[in-house]
């Protein structure tokens, strides 16, 4: 309803992607918000619909993002931004098109999608609560071959010194922030291309949430690694991501660079509602 | 949010959850050492009815060690673990018999047979999520001992075939029931070594992470159906061995002894014992040596009613099992020593 009006008229600057909905056979047909390196792009979503059996979600996403991009997802509860996640690792079945490195991938199965470098932190975490810290991010890692775990071990950990503490320790017994720390590193182990996160920060102190980010920029920074964060925290999505996307009612209605859209007020308006 | 989060840490009561692994007892090597110590005494020190009671323990606690990968490890029920003792025992009795093999390369013949098995069930049946599993298992249970009954010809039929029993060589001066304790003892400790490294090696961990949180493990590379598949093989191959060792240890396989019933019992003791425990198999071999037996007395139904009293029991007060009562005793005994 309000969606599709404001998809119409995209305020000037912002970059919004002026998609003719989920029917959009090809997504080249849009020009790129910004500029872009020649071949195909690294991820590349066309006309993306999932949903949950009878209920849709996802009404048709298009979108590229650039090998080394930090994109922060933003919107409202309910509009579909843990789903986009799901529908790109495999969790939930995403028809449309999303290739990553040309490759489709969806229809795949998380195992395959896991192989092509993709890694997902899910909503919650997932930690392996009985399995000791250290058996959490040696599973990460199950895709390595065995003679680089180590080294990646050595990797993961000098990003999260705090987990090197609690290695034997079972990963129940570590506070929600660590237990975050760990689902990243346990994703991080597998040396993805993709990282897609789901609310990083829910339930965390802002303190453990700004080190997270920290490092999650060093990473994307110093190894190249490619983030889709849904994020709650606007503000902080916005400070750290490159280019920030509105999702409302399944469909994106806003997209643009971190830093124009962060004194725009569409974004906070699109996530808090029309009261502010 | 949950409370942990809230306060930030929270120790778990020893035992009390499934797949702790945190030590509890301060001298575990100590304890393991004099315990093969006592085990590689006691055929010399009880009288032969005590020593095939022992040999049956060992016996059982391989197939239970076996069970436990499936259920403890793998979180998925099997209802017909039966079956494959009785494709070990028969392979045994078949094998030694009428076909005239030695007994050295009936073991490996048998475990390769039932391996190949339970590769063949779990395909189909992990692919499907749920209780499949148990269905199907359950289904190979009902059929086993019919299609026993209808072979004859070379299973014996309803009447059995005797299995000829590994005498002890001359020269290690032993009794037949020592020698082939002894023997059960080795391959026991083998299975517990071989289900030792697997479960410390990427695809126990693997299977950990799958029972833990399946979807989270998947998303991480995981193949769940391989993982499942190929434990519930190894898991079939541990049965077939004991199989094959309770026909070295009776002498006589029958298809009465390989019912439904035999496979449920397993099952109960698996659980009864702890599933996700080293100690566990143990403990449920001895549940399921002692304990129908002595039930005996009171009546025919009896056995089935302690049995199920019993699970009922240590399921509601202890979710570990046996092997989680032992380990918050050994908690308790650590602290107040106050070695921990």
């Amino acid at each position: 309803m309000s969606a599709a009006r404001r998809r119409a008229a995209p305020p000037p600057g912002s970059g919004a992607r002026g998609g003719n909905g989920p029917a959009a056979g090809g997504p080249a047909a849009d020009a790129p918000p910004f500029p872009q390196a020649a071949g195909p792009p690294f991820l590349q979503m066309g006309g993306l619909r999932a949903g949950y059996g009878p209920a849709r979600v996802l009404h048709g996403i298009d979108l590229a993002v650039r090998e080394g991009e930090m994109v922060a997802v933003l919107g409202p509860n309910g509009a579909g931004k843990t789903t986009l996640l799901r529908a790109l690792s495999g969790m939930v079945r995403g028809r449309g098109s999303a290739r990553l490195r040309g490759t489709e991938i969806l229809g795949r199965a998380p195992e395959e999608i896991a192989r092509l470098g993709v890694a997902h932190v899910p909503e919650g975490r997932g930690t392996f609560a009985p399995l000791t810290v250290e058996e959490n991010l040696r599973i990460g890692a199950h895709l390595l071959p065995r003679s680089h775990v180590a080294g990646q071990l050595r990797r993961v950990l000098s990003r999260f010194p705090v987990l090197q503490a609690h290695l034997s320790q079972p990963a129940g017994s570590l506070s929600g922030g660590e237990q975050q720390m760990l689902a990243v590193g346990r994703a991080l182990m597998s040396r993805p291309r993709l990282l897609l996160l789901d609310e990083p920060s829910r339930g965390l102190a802002p303190l453990t949430t700004r080190r997270l980010f920290d490092v999650l920029r060093a990473v994307n920074l110093h190894e190249g690694v490619t983030m889709i964060v849904v994020e709650q925290n606007a503000q902080l999505a916005l400070e750290f991501a490159g280019r920030a996307l509105v999702m409302e009612s399944g469909r994106l209605v806003l997209a643009g660079e971190a830093g124009r859209l962060r004194p725009g007020r569409r974004v906070t308006s699109a996530y808090l509602g029309p009261r502010r | 949010m949950n409370i942990a989060e809230q306060t930030g840490r929270r120790r778990l009561a020893v035992g009390r959850e499934a797949g702790d692994r945190r030590r509890v007892w301060p001298w575990p090597r100590v304890t393991l050492a004099a315990l093969a110590a006592v085990a590689c005494a006691a055929p010399f020190l009880l009288t032969p009815y005590r020593v095939f009671q022992l040999t049956m323990i060992l016996v059982y606690g391989i197939a239970l060690l076996g069970l436990n990968l499936v259920v403890g490890q793998s979180g998925q029920i099997s209802l017909g673990h039966g079956a494959f003792l009785a494709v070990g025992a028969y392979t045994s009795a078949v094998a030694t018999g009428p076909l005239g093999l030695p007994y050295p390369v009936v073991l490996p013949l048998s475990a390769l047979l039932s391996f190949g098995l339970g590769l063949a069930l779990g395909l189909p049946a992990l692919r499907l999520r749920g209780a499949y599993l148990a269905v199907v298992t359950l289904a190979i249970a009902v059929v086993v001992p019919p299609v026993i009954k209808r072979f004859g010809a070379v299973t014996g039929g309803s009447m059995g075939l005797s299995a000829s029993v590994p005498s002890a060589p001359p020269w290690s001066g032993l009794a037949d029931d020592q020698w082939l304790y002894l023997l059960v003892l080795a391959v026991a400790a083998a299975a517990l070594a071989a289900a030792r490294n697997l479960l410390a090696s990427r695809s126990g961990r693997a299977l950990a992470a799958i029972r833990e949180n399946p979807a989270a493990a998947e998303v991480l590379g995981v193949r769940i159906a391989a993982h499942r598949t190929l434990v519930f093989a190894w898991s079939a191959m541990y049965a077939g061995v004991a199989g094959t060792l309770y026909a070295w240890v009776v002498g006589f396989v029958s298809p009465d002894s390989f019912t439904v019933t035999l496979s449920i019992v397993l099952l109960a003791a698996a659980v009864v014992g702890g599933p996700d425990s080293p100690a566990g198999p143990l403990l449920g071999a001895v549940f399921l040596t002692f304990v129908p037996a002595a039930a005996q007395g009171a009546g025919d139904a009896a056995p089935g009613l302690v049995a199920g009293l019993v699970i009922v029991i240590v399921v509601c007060a202890a979710p570990a099992g046996l092997a989680g009562l032992l380990r918050m005793a050994a908690g308790a005994v650590a602290r107040r020593l106050g070695r921990e």
